[in-house]
């Protein structure tokens, strides 16, 4: 059997016998006195402060919206019932979202926020499988002029980088992509979700789309995008990533390599034969009058300038 | 248009009514300190602490607040919010440099600041009380003035009516790096450079006419405009540096519906988008070839017009669906499709003394036409759900499918004229054929909590796919070529947290393929990511990240050894929850080190190329109060990249400072005087002559309100 046919099967029992688990979920649930609602008012009385502040807060919506389910009920419908709260005044009566695991975090959230389209590629998205829950990039009392959320591209960089640290660190390096950065740059552009999506997405790392399925690198560079009557096989089949290296780079024009015939002719080394070789990779030598001995030669993009892909020549010259 | 968004930033700021503002603290008068990204971080999974009311703007918030502090913030409310109808800040000043020592060109490819008067922040919110046309207005840009990062956003809304973004961006794309044309040609031979303007523009508008239905439409466009310098490849033989003009740009409509509902979500969108590409290159002087003579001929291009006439469009669609049928169960499906098109016309004239090796053919000039179509219909499917059988486990299956085919028929027609009035041989290039690349990739984890503060996930990832691509000049195999992909992975996570203080997070995955589409794709290979925050005390917290990236090809023509590792270390000091002092550092080393079998030319002899990047890097913020002054901050910090060279390698050894001081005086309430210094240094030991170093200062004031 086939190394596919064997994982096919091996997830198909898998999914089998955890499903047959199922009704196994009964058990957890408790039969318990439904606690009791009683309403942002009450929750005023001694959060005034944090009360106010959420007149002028998206979320309070929730406040007054029907569709909401909590009419009235705002703080409730993420800190749940709070009778049992008010009446002892204790912390540890209601339910305190900081303190839940993030799967539980991200479950109060799906209340409201199941049905739409953020949450499509939220079950594929390594956030969410790495336990990042939502509140750790939302701020859900904010009412700052950054919303929920960090939305200009200064604090959205910082957000994201108090994970990314090592990720921030390639954008130290001199051929970059200009993120917003007040320390060393005085206010570049763009900011990570211009690329990335942290909801997650259909592409690897969660990188954007665009015009549905596209890699979002095309939004900026639409002149790559083609499609070109001479394609350059690794655009589509691996992506940008292939040659540059997307964050920083100390190579020009955030190459993988210093020279760039090396970032070529460590793909284009296959000698032609009439059959695949047997490594089974694309990619044959170049013809032999390239003398790499020749600096013209050592920039393979000096000639092959259309290199990610060209309307005219089959060689990518032109 | 950059008088229109000044017009439209700056009137509403000074055109503001006073309004009694008696509760809002004076904000900190600069930039914060963006070295210190994750001192504004909520601590793990804790609720974000409050920020600011909009009293005080976001990018006036104090830069390198501690987690600690941000923790201790967390547990408190919000400020009560008497807000005014407006608030912001506006920051304008002006900049110098010092002469910029060294290479120009490189200064601009890397840093590419200019002189002169700058709009250099701002940002406002509008509230309107009363809310009869929106209840708030966000906007921000910044670095107006010609700066290389012009930028401008506006966000408006009115619940239950609309919300409307519009986002603009202005960039200068600069890059003339000599070394990267011709190494051995220093300074005057940049056959590869360009000097553009990017501008980017999107708007976007959704309204809410119904509690569950949301209609949308929005625009982008993105538009590239300059001159250049390319190669113009005659031949194969000979390349002659020549100027060009870039203009290019695409346009993308796109408007849709969301439905959403208790149960389900779809959302509907169609879309197009048009493309074109007007390049054109000339040459109207003299220019030798290199090489200069063959047989005794002087190669040379006296002339040369080539247009490029590229017309695209596409339509695209995009239907998702989410739902839950039961509580224990999420799915979701996603169909998206688009098929862009191009059309092609492309005219070249050139003359001079040209030579077609091959044939040994001198001739005097030639004329190209080309034309031809291209047709790329694209499909993805996805599809996948979310299981929790039971209340500690969760289930996560998906499936996607990506499926993009390519039809071009290329026709180009390639006159030689021997001299001006005798025709010689012609070259057709007629193609017809078919390109495809089909990707496949289904996966499934389980994600088991085994405590409140450990939880672990393991899941199996299998990716395959085919393609048929383009062969290269000499393959035997004809015109196009088949490969393969067929890759196994395992996947695994851990997540341990026993306490607010400390957190781990440990992610790997490893695979195996079978089939691979080129000799540096992931082959046998494992990734592995670990992540550590641990919050000493009140005042000190570290956080550690490792990452590891090693990929094995053991096949006897490729011999791929790739490995890549980065070490970061982050330390956020808030002595005692000063006031007057905060300091964030943070310190990375990456090494990588690749080595691979290649066909080194002309004698095809099988060589290594090597490569190692074993850098250093380090940024650094540090705020400090100046006693005395009325709220004075002084902010020092920067950045350095070091990266070492090595003996048979290919390594590209750098240093990049970026060190930089700042300096906020109060001058009367809401204004402050700004004085910045930031140094920019660069040096390659390879390519001396590619080094530059700047002082850049920035004075101006910071009005806030």
């Amino acid at each position: 059997m086939s190394r596919l046919g064997r994982g096919r099967n091996a997830c198909a029992i898998a999914l089998g016998l955890l499903a047959g688990l199922y009704p196994a979920r009964a058990q957890d649930k408790k039969t318990e006195k439904p606690p009791e609602y009683v309403g942002s008012e009450t929750c005023q009385a001694c959060h005034e402060d944090t009360f106010k502040a959420f007149q002028k807060n998206p979320h309070h919506l929730v406040e007054t919206e029907k569709k909401y389910n909590r009419t009235t009920q705002a703080c409730e419908s993420c800190h749940g019932p709070g009778g049992k709260h008010a009446e002892s005044m204790n912390a540890a009566d209601i339910r305190n979202p900081a303190k839940l695991r993030p799967a539980e975090v991200d479950r109060i959230c799906l209340t409201c926020h199941l049905n739409q389209p953020t949450h499509v590629g939220r079950i594929n998205n390594s956030h969410a499988k790495n336990q990042v829950s939502c509140i750790r990039c939302h701020a859900i009392h904010q009412n700052g002029p950054e919303g929920l959320v960090a939305r200009r591209p200064l604090e959205i960089n910082a957000q994201c980088a108090s994970c990314h640290s090592d990720v921030w660190a390639s954008f130290q390096r001199p051929y970059q992509h200009k993120l917003a950065n007040a320390t060393v740059m005085p206010l570049g552009a763009m900011s990570c979700v211009d690329c990335h999506n942290p909801h997650g997405s259909v592409l690897p790392f969660n990188l954007q789309t665009v015009n549905a399925n596209e890699p979002g690198c095309f939004k900026c560079h639409g002149d790559k995008r083609g499609p070109f009557t001479f394609e350059h096989a690794p655009v589509r089949l691996e992506g940008c990533g292939a040659c540059h290296e997307p964050h920083g780079s100390a190579n020009p024009r955030m190459l993988t390599r210093p020279k760039v015939m090396f970032v070529c002719l460590e793909c284009h080394a296959n000698l032609p034969t009439p059959t695949a070789p047997a490594n089974g990779t694309l990619g044959t030598v170049p013809p032999s009058f390239h003398d790499l001995r020749s600096p013209r030669f050592q920039n393979c993009t000096l000639c092959h300038q259309k290199i990610h892909g060209s309307y005219v020549n089959k060689e990518l010259m032109k | 248009m950059r008088l229109l968004l000044a017009i439209l930033f700056t009137v509403p700021v000074f055109a503001q009514a006073p309004a009694a503002s008696a509760e809002q603290s004076p904000p900190p008068a600069q930039q914060p300190a963006q070295a210190a990204p994750a001192a504004q971080q909520p601590t793990q999974d804790a609720p974000a602490a409050p920020q600011p009311a909009p009293a005080t703007p976001a990018a006036q918030q104090p830069s390198t607040s501690a987690p600690a502090a941000a923790e201790t913030k967390a547990a408190e409310s919000p400020e009560p919010t008497t807000e005014p109808w407006i608030t912001g800040s506006l920051y304008l000043g002006y900049r110098t440099l010092t002469d910029i020592r060294g290479s120009f060109q490189e200064y601009r490819s890397v840093v590419d600041l200019g002189e002169g008067p700058k709009l250099l922040d701002i940002n406002f919110t509008i509230l309107d009380p009363k809310k009869r046309f929106f209840d708030r207005i966000d906007a921000w840009g910044s670095g107006w003035g010609d700066d290389p990062y012009e930028s401008a956003h506006v966000n408006a809304r009115k619940a239950k009516l609309y919300e409307f973004s519009f986002d603009y961006r202005n960039l200068a794309y600069f890059n003339a790096v000599p070394s990267f044309a011709n190494p051995f040609a220093p300074g005057g031979f940049d056959e590869q450079s360009f000097d553009i303007r990017k501008h980017i523009l999107s708007v976007d508008l959704s309204l809410f006419p119904a509690k569950h239905i949301t209609p949308y439409i929005a625009f982008d466009r993105n538009s590239n405009s300059g001159t250049g310098i390319e190669p113009w490849a005659q031949d194969a033989n000979n390349v002659y540096p020549v100027p060009t003009i870039l203009s290019d740009s695409t346009n993308n409509y796109r408007a849709g519906v969301r439905f959403e509902y208790d149960r389900f979500h779809v959302t509907l969108e169609q879309g197009g988008t048009t493309f074109k590409d007007e390049d054109q290159a000339y040459n109207n002087t003299y220019q030798p070839g290199i090489p200069t003579t063959i047989f005794g001929q002087t190669l040379s291009l006296n002339y040369l017009r080539q247009w490029y006439g590229i017309r695209g469009h596409s339509i695209y669609s995009k239907a998702m669906l989410t739902a839950r049928p039961a509580s224990w169960i999420d799915i979701y499906a996603q169909f998206l499709y688009s098929q862009p098109k191009t059309d092609v016309n492309f005219s070249e004239i050139a003359s001079g003394n040209f030579v077609n090796l091959a044939s040994l053919l001198f001739y005097s000039g030639q004329v190209t036409i080309g034309t031809g179509a291209a047709n790329q219909p694209h499909t993805t499917a996805n599809g996948g759900f979310e299981m929790r059988p039971f209340r500690r486990l969760r289930i996560l299956e998906s499936l996607m499918t990506d499926r993009l085919h390519d039809a071009a028929s290329p026709l180009v027609a390639e006159q030689l004229l021997l001299n001006p009035t005798t025709a010689g041989p012609n070259i057709i290039t007629s193609l017809n054929y078919t390109q495809f690349v089909n990707y496949n990739q289904q996966e499934v984890d389980a994600i088991y909590d085994f405590s409140h503060g450990i939880t672990a996930r393991v899941g199996y990832r299998f990716v395959w796919g085919d393609a048929q691509v383009l062969a290269g000049d000499l393959s035997q195999r004809g015109l196009v070529v088949p490969g393969q992909l067929q890759r196994n992975i395992g996947l695994a996570g851990f997540t341990y947290r026993p306490s607010e203080k400390l957190s781990v997070h440990l992610d790997f995955e490893g695979g195996g393929s079978d089939r691979i589409y080129f000799r540096t794709s992931l082959n046998n290979y494992y990734q592995g990511r670990a992540r550590a925050r641990y919050q000493v005390n009140k005042s000190l917290a570290l956080q550690a990240n490792f990452l590891v990236l090693n990929n094995q090809n053991p096949a006897s023509d490729i011999r791929l050894d790739f490995q890549n590792r980065a070490n970061a270390l982050t330390v956020y000091w808030t002595p005692n929850n000063s006031k007057w002092v905060t300091l964030m550092a943070e310190y990375d080393r990456t090494t990588l080190r690749s080595d691979i079998l290649y066909l080194s030319l002309p004698f095809l002899n099988t060589a290594t190329s090597s490569y190692r990047d074993n850098a250093h890097t380090g940024t650094a913020a540090a705020d400090f109060v100046l006693p005395h002054l009325n709220g004075a901050k002084l902010t020092v910090g920067g950045s350095f990249f070091i990266s070492a060279g090595f003996q048979g390698a290919q390594s590209r050894p750098t240093r990049y400072y970026q060190p930089m001081a700042r300096l906020a005086l109060p001058v009367v309430k809401n204004v402050y005087w700004n004085t910045e210094w930031q140094y920019y240094g660069y040096g390659e030991p390879f390519y001396l002559y590619e080094g530059f170093h700047t002082h850049v200062f920035t004075t101006g004031v910071r009005i806030t309100k």
